[in-house]
């Protein structure tokens, strides 16, 4: 590791998704409202309309405030927020992409200057020219995100760039054009119903006009999204799939949260806005908001959350480590390679809260977020030192261990003592086998669930325990069996009863 | 990993896209610390209130290319000088990200101002939240140079609770560029006096804008002593003796600021005052181009012994330089032509006219 691990008291991926949530739900809006400003403005010059023509220009100017000060500074706390946490992988995007960032950046500078224009130019320059330059900003905003869609889809599906390492093969890959459809769907829908925002605000007639525009545009994003969600979805990469069907209920409750919030959030538009404008109130278009947040959310972290274990598709892990050195980290050590380790604290435990804390620290916390307390509940050193061989098994969403066994040991010490169980007395029972399964064996199988079921119900209790004898020589991707006797015997005599988890 | 493109390319486009930047930042730091003070003085001088108002109209548009340019600059550095600007980041960590949050309350403090003209309270505190970024952004770019403090910093704090106060040139440089952006939002509020010296405003702004410009740039030869004598003795040798380029900036960067006084001094007595402040203005414009530049040259020897970029492998990406390059134009043309459909108005704010 090049650089320093910086500690938090929470994984710094969490700091990373608060900014860029918020930032993609400003920075949408800003694209897909460039266009609704400069087609208001187009329909209120048909029209004769002086009413809607007043809204649209204080709609520009609320426009203005939010997307070229919170958007604009939210993108950057984005590249502030990665060098932080992921220095590595951001400096190897540099490094392939900056080219494509200055170009993203000459479309910032016409931008930004287009929107002032526009939004502070109403009686300074003549109609054509002022709607030429709305026109202007929608292009190069939609040609912004159009930029920085290659690079983050990059990420996920690195594509031939795996093998080229050339720009253009990492730009145009596999979940570029799928993703483009997606986010300017989204860029439709936050137009509307950021214009509804601003609509509460105006006097009839012309508030019911805004309001069901704004309502239409909301309807037809969000219809539109559902094939285009679709079509990315099953571009991600064979794993991600797995995690959202098979392996992660929790990853399967944010997918149903975003589309729970778009059915709820179309609802709402479609009676509030639409049909009966004049029913349309704060409390409603706040609810459409966070709706319009929720599927925002939603949306980001389940493509966070498939890309795992990596950050840059095979290429860099979600903790920064390149796929590339692992083998120096496991022959010669991972402590021995890390820069910014301390070594004066010679004792093996601190070296292994280092490592834990530099290898995993991306994404776990001791007690919080991902806590490892409730993770490793009863692990002795060794048990925790073998898993650490397995961990690409668990539910296939993590990096495996860099290091040697020093480095395993160390950090097996560590975890070990995080959460230390004491030992019971009395006979072995299913109740205690119950335990032992939990905190051995759960984090890969299941008993009687969807991934890795054991179910031997029924099966003799000696030969189940005949079998976690050896369990190392029936699998090469198991580790031998850690604990008492007793411990044995009590887990043999829950699997055999086959008790559901 | 290779440079994506020649380092004479990147190279100078950090350099311009960062001169620019500091232009832009020196006019939005320095016209906040000129509009609260004219606030401050409003009730005994209507020319000062008038001034800030017409500060104010343009800050909220500064700032927003201060941040565009800045973010252009900071692109390129890092593919420079990745490898230690991202170490010297995480090190001081939490005030680096403080720096987000708190450029948001400034940027919304500005267009507060705008329209709130008695709350002069919200214009210092965004004032004080600029000085503050500053603060820490020539923390992070000192510390990025002197990888030998680095250890030691993340001993005492791994959450990034840090600051590089044992760097000797932490204060001088500090001074010299806040300094800096006093003398220059004064040059332009004297141009603008300049142009405007038949009215009573146009003299109060000329003479205003004269102590504003005279004074700071005076002061700031002092602080560039003190900047020059805190340098490390390996690099200050390197800068006299290795290197004849670095000499001769330093040695024109102290010469070409005493033309831009006197040439500020003559314009509020000659005949000829345009001229003369159109050359106080060349000389302010190349002082900052000789600056950057031995800003560079520093750099450089600063890094020589870890990191020389002359060695580093060089794998071009031409077709995407050349996009860009095009793309380049394309929007300065545009911005070009969307300016110029911009009618002047009637009842215009000095600094605007003066800005043509």
């Amino acid at each position: 590791m090049n650089y320093p691990f910086w500690q938090l008291s929470f994984p710094g991926g969490l700091l990373i998704a608060f900014v860029a949530v918020v930032h993609v739900f400003i920075s949408h809006f800003a694209v897909g409202g460039g266009a609704y400003l400069v087609l208001l403005e187009r329909k209120a010059n048909r029209e004769n309309d002086a009413g809607l023509r007043e809204y649209v220009r204080r709609h520009a100017k609320f426009f203005a405030l939010l997307t070229l000060v919170a958007g604009a500074l939210t993108g950057v706390g984005i590249w502030f927020t990665i060098g932080l946490v992921s220095p590595e992988a951001t400096s190897s995007l540099i490094h392939t992409f900056v080219w494509g960032w200055a170009i993203e950046w000459v479309f910032f500078f016409v931008e930004i200057t287009a929107a002032l224009i526009y939004a502070y130019g109403w009686d300074r320059m003549d109609r054509a020219a002022h709607m030429a330059v709305g026109w202007v900003y929608f292009v190069a905003a939609w040609a912004s995100l159009a930029i920085i869609n290659g690079i983050l889809t990059y990420m996920l599906t690195p594509g031939r760039w795996l093998q080229t390492h050339a720009f253009w093969s990492g730009f145009f890959n596999p979940t570029y054009w799928p993703s483009l459809t997606v986010r300017t769907g989204m860029a439709v829908v936050l137009a509307g119903m950021f214009g509804l925002v601003t609509g509460l605000r105006v006097a009839p007639p012309t508030r019911e006009r805004v309001i069901r525009y704004a309502g239409i545009w909301v309807l037809l994003g969000l219809a539109f999204l559902a094939m285009p969600a679709r079509w990315y979805f099953a571009d991600f990469p064979p794993q991600a799939h797995s995690y959202f069907i098979v392996v992660l209920p929790a990853m399967r409750r944010v997918i149903d949260l975003g589309v729970a919030a778009a059915m709820l959030g179309f609802v709402l538009v479609a009676v509030f806005a639409v049909a009966r404008p004049d029913w349309l109130r704060a409390p409603a278009v706040a609810v459409v908001l966070v709706c319009g947040f929720a599927i925002m959310a939603a949306g980001e972290y389940s493509r966070e959350f498939a890309r795992k274990p990596f950050a840059i598709g095979s290429y860099i892990y979600s903790n920064d480590l390149r796929v590339a050195n692992f083998d120096r980290y496991d022959s010669s050590g991972f402590a021995r390679n890390a820069k910014w380790l301390d070594r004066e604290s010679a004792d093996q435990w601190s070296q292994g809260k280092q490592i834990f804390a530099i290898e995993c620290g991306a994404c776990h916390s001791v007690d919080g977020y991902r806590a490892m307390t409730p993770r490793v509940r009863g692990w002795s050193p060794e048990f925790a030192a073998d898993i650490l061989q397995h961990l690409p098994a668990l539910r296939g969403t993590m990096p495996p261990f860099a290091g040697n066994e020093h480095d395993r040991a160390a950090v097996g010490e560590y975890l070990a003592s995080l959460a230390p169980v004491t030992e019971e007395t009395g006979a072995p029972s299913a109740g205690l086998g119950r335990e032992v399964f939990l905190h051995r064996c759960s984090m890969c199988h299941t008993v009687q669930g969807k991934f890795q079921p054991l179910d031997l119900a029924g099966s003799d209790a000696d030969s189940i325990d005949g079998m976690l004898q050896q369990l190392d020589s029936l699998n090469p991707e198991m580790p031998p069996f850690h604990g008492t006797e007793r411990q044995r015997k009590a887990l043999a005599m829950f699997l055999q009863s086959g008790a559901h988890q | 990993m290779p440079l994506p493109g020649p380092l004479w390319l990147i190279m100078t486009l950090l350099l311009l896209t960062f001169l620019l930047h500091l232009l832009a930042m020196n006019l939005t730091v320095g016209g906040t610390a000129m509009a609260v003070v004219c606030k401050l003085r409003r009730k005994s001088d209507s020319f000062a209130d008038r001034l800030a108002g017409d500060l104010l109209r343009i800050l909220p548009f500064s700032l927003a290319f201060t941040i565009t340019l800045g973010v252009a600059a900071l692109l390129f550095v890092q593919v420079l000088y990745g490898n230690l600007l991202y170490a010297s980041s995480i090190l001081i960590g939490a005030f680096w990200i403080a720096v987000i949050p708190m450029l948001i309350l400034a940027y919304y403090g500005l267009y507060y101002s705008k329209s709130h003209a008695n709350h002069s309270w919200v214009l210092g505190l965004s004032l004080v939240l600029m000085l503050a970024i500053g603060f820490i952004y020539v923390n992070n770019f000192t510390l990025m140079l002197t990888p030998q403090r680095w250890l030691e910093m993340y001993r005492q704090s791994t959450s990034g609770v840090n600051l590089n106060w044992h760097e000797a040139t932490l204060a001088p440089r500090y001074l010299h560029f806040m300094l800096g952006a006093c003398a220059i939002v004064g040059l332009v509020v004297f141009t603008a006096g300049v142009w405007k010296r038949s009215t009573e405003y146009g003299q109060w702004m000329l003479r205003s804008g004269l102590q504003w410009f005279v004074v700071p740039t005076v002061l700031n030869y002092l602080v560039g002593i003190w900047f020059v004598m805190a340098l490390p003795r390996n690099v200050l040798l390197d800068l006299f003796a290795g290197d004849v380029v670095g000499a001769s900036l330093l040695g024109l960067g102290m010469l070409l600021p005493l033309g831009a006084v006197a040439h500020v001094l003559l314009a509020q007595r000659s005949a000829k005052p345009y001229l003369h402040a159109r050359l106080a203005i060349a000389a302010t414009l190349l002082t900052f181009v000789v600056m950057v530049s031995l800003r560079q040259v520093l750099r450089t020897i600063y890094v020589a012994a870890f990191a020389g970029l002359r060695n580093l492998p060089v794998a071009p990406q031409w077709s995407v330089i050349g996009l860009f390059l095009l793309v380049f134009v394309a929007g300065l043309v545009t911005v070009y032509v969307m300016l110029k459909k911009i009618r002047p108005s009637q009842g215009q704010s000095a600094l605007g006219a003066s800005a043509r």
